[in-house]
């Protein structure tokens, strides 16, 4: 049991971060219908950033990261008015392509400036963690779990509460509609971009204590994220979610039950089962908003 | 002007051997080129850049010392992306380069596996630094490794272990790439040789970013010692923060990537204590001393293996070729396989028939982040 418990509480903790990760995807992929393959490397600059503000310059963390989390918010305008906009009236494909070479362009950017090497940056705590009976919590952890909660809470009352997020709802489900309706189509999809961009980021910070920042760090989560996306319903928010931390808790139940080489590989096998029988995900896209 | 028949048959004769006579020409150039295969990007960048460093230093000081057959000694740089088809692509390109008399490879078995087919085609001497056993009997002649191989880390690691530290309940993790599924084979033959079969043989997918699972692995199965085959230091720096996090203490003796400089960074503390086999160990010898000096005053860093081997690679396949006298393939081969107590900053060169250099480790430990030299095992077979 004491297993059972230390494995779920990892694998929540993974999969929250594949949940953050995974929560860009879709917000970006309701609002352009296509699909970020640089969200990934969203996680990773905002880590550097860290390093560059709360090691290099050596700020208070606090600072750092709402500094850092700006930067991000700054990244996303200029990946819409650089990457997007430019080909908004194209196919998916061009921006899908576009978007996959600003992610070449982003890690390679960063390792020109910042070299190759793996950093260290510290964890909001002193403390790594806290021993509760026979399990050990990460402290990173807990917080990487807390922050997904209360996104989840948070992106509810947003989009479903706030004037802001309803305008952001209508422009995903019918951009024709919405501008009809006096709604600038152009900055919500700006919004979601700026959006996007910080909660990768915000990924990235949480994760970074626990997995060192790298430039390969973005890549390797973006990819379990996608594969989330899909198992929780690529567009659906809350399926992104549920999708992320099923993902985590698969994959460690997995490799401590039938095999730890092949932990990746039960991630995707999920996601091949799937696209084959459930391709619509968990919850499905609600076909009735796109009507 | 009039072309006559004898113009026409001199032009085509010419033409022919153009391409001939200016690939001589530029083999017989001002310069003797040297080809290096290394990660520039990807995963092992970071030791890539050590790599580069450790070669330049050797080339520099060839260049001093009258360089190679009398002519000044260049290194040609290809990028491997810490790939297998990232180095197969950047073999290529420098073999297609005809005056290039030698080459280096990668410290990465499953690269030099990628890439040893390429060589055998190619026929010329390639300096590798993968400790995958197999790679110098397979059959390819061209491959000469600077670095001992996992026989002889499995099996020091194995002696230490249970000669030195007393204990007998062993866990061994590693990698399921070519380099640590054959270091743990290695281990587990020698721990099985000392009569102490391990308890758990471990494997775990390269840039893993969870090893809870293992942790809990290594836990239940009641092990009181740890052997380690590690391929990527970030790996390993998650690996050993969670295994002291998750309460696991017992002595840990690792493969070489456990004292290397990156890893010491990114894990502090929790390699706190542990022990590494250690081919480059800078209090080990004068060799390896006065190599730890002029890197550290070069590069400002401290040296570890990802240096010392292009360093030794270089020097030595400099003093082959002097020594043969030749840039031909086979007499280099066969002057790099004469080399007998050749002192390097890994250790004493005696090249065996199969190109092995090295045939013996140093145990270092890890005295609060100092990496401290503790004793060198040798062996004769």
């Amino acid at each position: 049991m004491d297993l059972v418990l230390q494995l779920l509480f990892t694998g929540i903790g993974i999969g929250a971060v594949y949940a953050l990760v995974a929560l860009g995807f879709v917000l970006i992929f309701r609002a352009t219908n296509v699909v970020n393959f640089a969200q990934g490397e969203f996680s990773m600059v905002a880590a550097y950033l860290m390093v560059v503000f709360a090691v290099d310059l050596g700020w208070p963390y606090w600072l750092s990261f709402l500094i850092a989390l700006g930067g991000m918010a700054l990244l996303g305008v200029i990946f819409n008015l650089g990457v997007y906009y430019p080909l908004r009236h194209r196919t998916f494909l061009p921006v899908i392509i576009a978007t996959i070479g600003a992610s070449i362009l982003l890690s390679n950017s960063v390792l020109a400036i910042y070299g190759p090497q793996p950093q260290v940056l510290q964890g909001w705590f002193d403390t790594p963690g806290i021993q509760l009976g026979p399990v050990y919590l990460d402290s990173q952890y807990l917080l990487i779990i807390a922050v997904t909660i209360a996104l989840v809470f948070f992106n509810y009352w947003f989009f479903e509460k706030t004037l802001l997020g309803k305008k952001l709802q209508a422009t995903s489900q019918d951009k024709e509609m919405a501008s009809l309706l006096g709604i600038s189509v152009s900055t919500m999809i700006m919004i979601t971009f700026i959006y996007s961009a910080v909660l990768g980021g915000l990924a990235g910070i949480l994760v970074a204590p626990v997995l060192f920042v790298s430039i390969q760090m973005g890549s390797t989560i973006a990819l379990k994220a996608f594969a989330a996306t899909i198992i929780g319903g690529f567009g659906d928010v809350a399926g992104a979610i549920i999708g992320g931390l099923a993902l985590g808790v698969i994959e460690t139940f997995g490799a401590a039950y039938i095999s730890v080489p092949y932990k990746d590989g039960f991630a995707f096998l999920v996601l091949v089962a799937f696209l084959i029988f459930r391709p619509q995900g968990i919850f499905g896209e609600r076909v009735a908003e796109k009507a | 002007m009039k072309l006559t028949r004898r113009d026409f048959a001199a032009g085509v004769v010419a033409g022919l051997a153009a391409p001939h006579i200016i690939t001589s020409a530029r083999a017989q150039g001002a310069t003797i080129k040297i080809g290096m295969c290394a990660p520039v990007t990807g995963p092992a960048a970071e030791s890539g850049r050590y790599a580069i460093q450790g070669a330049k230093l050797a080339l520099e000081a060839v260049n001093k010392a009258g360089g190679i057959l009398g002519k000044q000694a260049e290194l040609i740089i290809e990028d491997d992306q810490t790939t297998n088809p990232g180095i197969v692509l950047a073999f290529s390109k420098l073999a297609a380069q005809s005056d290039i008399v030698g080459f280096l490879g990668s410290i990465r078995s499953t690269q030099v596996h990628a890439m040893a087919p390429d060589v055998l085609k190619l026929g010329k001497p390639v300096m590798i630094g993968g400790t995958d056993p197999n790679l110098t009997h397979m059959g390819n002649q061209w491959l000469f490794r600077f670095r001992p191989n996992d026989s002889y880390s499995g099996r020091v690691i194995a002696e230490y272990g249970v000669n030195t530290l007393g204990k007998k309940k062993w866990a061994v993790l590693h990698s399921t790439d070519a380099f640590g599924t054959a270091g743990g084979k290695a281990l587990t033959a020698a721990l099985e040789k000392l009569g102490a079969p391990p308890l758990l043989d471990q494997g775990y997918a390269n840039q893993s970013q969870d090893f809870t699972p293992v942790v809990l692995a290594i836990k239940q199965s009641g092990a009181d010692i740890l052997g380690s085959y590690f391929t990527f230091e970030n790996d390993l720096g998650i690996f050993a923060r969670q295994l002291r996090q998750l309460g696991v203490n017992i002595p840990w003796v690792g493969s070489p990537s456990i004292v290397n400089i990156t890893a010491l960074k990114l894990a502090g503390p929790a390699l706190y204590n542990t022990y590494g086999v250690a081919d480059y160990a800078e209090d080990s010898s004068e060799a390896s001393k006065a190599f730890g000096k002029l890197y550290r005053d070069a590069v400002k860093v401290a040296p570890d293996n990802q240096s010392s081997w292009p360093y030794d690679a270089v020097t030595v396949l400099a003093a082959a070729i002097n020594k043969a006298g030749s840039t031909e393939p086979a007499k280099i081969r066969e002057a790099i396989l004469s080399i007998k107590k050749f002192p390097g900053a890994e250790g004493e060169y005696n090249f065996d028939q199969n190109g092995d250099g090295l045939h013996g480790y140093n145990i270092v430990k890890n005295d609060k982040g100092n990496i401290v030299f503790d004793k060198h095992i040798e062996f004769n077979d």
